[in-house]
């Protein structure tokens, strides 16, 4: 194939929006502060906890204990395991860290004949920090669930404006939403719009290593698909 | 506005997360084989549609997606509970003796 073929790359579903053009650094101020965190790698994870050896190789693996409580989430600087379902789970991290991961936890299924699976979903999900005094008011305005209720470590799926998220509570700054990347420019301009009478600023992400999310961002990102 | 406890995520929940999924525990037919053509219409096609108390499927589309049983008054809409199918048919089977 010739050098200059079919190089294909990828590109945030916000990428339209130019973000980094506008963001700027986070200042303690009524505003909401919000960014999209692009090209993060996200895997379902699917089995049984009847089955032993399941949860310890998941453990094994990716460093994080399986959740086993409704809506929990295990982190650790690496990335985040999130309850999403009785028998399905989130794995949130570094592209290239996630595709390991899924390939030793598929290498590990198979030898030890466990009825789980991991399905690689990175294409199809992004993920948005929104954060700043007035967050839980904003998604006040666009869903039915009680926001402020969220404990630490917690995540929660539920609709804002009829679009499926997942709105996710680490530490006490701010809130991660997870949603559909076909959904993405909806829930974007909904959480603009949402945001707007409180001010509303795109802000630098700092891909700070103490974090179990942004610190995925630190890593340089593979922006080209190999083919 | 029904609120409708997910028995998997254990919280109750507006209605607008979750889709219903028809009547719960429809017996199919035992020997499909020796089943006859009035068997199976009433099988696929009749329902018991009460004046009170009813015996539903819901699935929680924008949570854990799961379905599960869930005891509603078809005239007050209130919510006996709900359960998971394995629970409630347990207790349905108990009613329904």
């Amino acid at each position: 194939m010739p050098k200059q073929g079919f190089q294909p790359f990828m590109e945030s579903p916000l990428h339209h929006f130019k973000l980094d053009a506008e963001a700027q650094p986070r200042r303690a101020d009524g505003r909401i502060w919000c960014n999209e965190l692009p090209h993060l790698g996200y895997a379902v994870l699917r089995g049984d906890t009847a089955e032993a050896g399941f949860a310890q190789l998941v453990e094994q693996v990716t460093g994080l204990a399986l959740p086993l409580k409704a809506g929990a989430v295990s982190q650790g600087p690496q990335g985040v395991l999130m309850w999403t379902s009785p028998d399905e789970w989130l794995l949130v991290s570094h592209r290239q860290r996630l595709a390991d991961w899924t390939a030793q936890l598929d290498a590990g299924f198979a030898a030890q004949q466990l009825f789980a699976q991991t399905v690689d979903s990175s294409g199809g999900l992004t993920l948005a920090w929104l954060g700043g005094t007035q967050h839980i008011t904003v998604l006040r305005h666009l869903g039915v669930y009680d926001f402020e209720s969220i404990p630490l470590g917690h995540m929660v799926s539920t609709v804002l404006g009829k679009a499926t998220v997942q709105v996710i509570r680490l530490d006490g700054d701010g809130v991660f939403v997870l949603f559909r990347r076909s959904f993405a420019d909806y829930v974007w301009r909904l959480l603009r719009r949402a945001a707007q009478p409180y001010g509303f600023a795109v802000c630098q992400l700092e891909a700070r290593s103490d974090h179990p999310l942004f610190a995925q961002l630190a890593a340089p990102q593979p922006l080209l698909v190999s083919a | 506005m029904l609120v409708i406890t997910c028995p998997y995520c254990q919280e109750a929940r507006e209605e607008e997360e979750f889709s219903y999924a028809g009547e719960a525990y429809i017996a199919r037919p035992a020997v499909p084989e020796e089943a006859d053509d009035a068997t199976w219409g009433d099988y696929v096609f009749h329902r018991k549609n009460p004046r009170g108390w009813h015996w539903e499927q819901w699935q929680h589309v924008a949570g854990c997606r799961k379905v599960f049983a869930v005891k509603r008054h078809t005239v007050t809409y209130e919510i006996a509970g709900s359960w998971t199918l394995a629970d409630g048919k347990a207790l349905y089977l108990k009613e329904q003796a």
